[in-house]
């Protein structure tokens, strides 16, 4: 499962969330159960996300 | 040697009766029993067969670059909310909050101590920040973070 779930924080941020291996979840089921409530969240490729972290904070999905 | 095996069904033991433990013994001697409430006791060098409290989740994971998880347990997910900052989610959600999470990380090289404590405890998640030991404003990434959850 090389994908990632991205979605917006309330503090304007951006969260990536990192599926387990082998949970037996699809990505689907983990973005239904993982992404807080009520939130919108786009599922890409993990190679979209940047790997230098230096500006972290300032990450922004478009 | 006397073996119980079931070739082609579930083998079951079955303590019949209202409060009936299964009980594993060599010769005489106690070494395992599986309780009416449910409860997992073993010796195993313990001294007796005592109650074995389990890890219902644990996970191992990068907090830099490319974060990514190396390997776990009742983990569906980790979510990178920021610099230094993670969340653990579990498949099977605790029953309740007063589940005893044990946390260790790395310190890396060529940069100063790092404090990690737990920002958050839910049934379905725990959130764990990282802070340069030297300056809280400033959060830092841990290349190894490794989480085990007793209940």
């Amino acid at each position: 499962m090389n994908e990632r779930i991205i979605y917006e924080t309330e503090e304007g941020g951006v969260a990536v969330i990192i599926p387990a291996p082998e949970c037996g979840l699809t990505i689907e089921e983990i973005a239904a159960k993982d992404v807080p409530e009520g939130v919108s969240y786009h599922i890409v490729d993990a190679s979209e996300v940047p790997s230098d972290r230096t500006f972290r904070e300032a990450w922004s999905w478009e | 040697m006397s073996t119980v095996k079931s070739s082609s069904e579930n083998l079951t033991l079955n303590a019949d009766g209202a409060g009936s433990d299964v009980v594993i013994q060599s010769n005489g001697t106690t070494t395992a029993t599986i309780t009416a409430e449910g409860l997992l006791q073993y010796n195993s060098g313990y001294g007796s067969a005592a109650t074995a409290y389990g890890c219902r989740a644990w996970v191992n994971f990068n907090g830099t670059g490319t974060v990514a998880i190396r390997d776990s347990g009742n983990v569906s997910s980790i979510t990178d909310a920021g610099v230094g900052s993670y969340f653990v989610n579990f498949t099977n959600a605790m029953p309740d909050t007063n589940y005893s999470p044990v946390h260790s990380y790395t310190n890396e090289v060529n940069v100063q101590h790092a404090v990690g404590f737990l920002s958050s405890l839910a049934t379905t998640y725990l959130g764990v920040q990282y802070y340069n030991a030297a300056n809280a404003a400033n959060s830092v990434d841990k290349s190894i973070v490794a989480i085990a959850v007793f209940r």
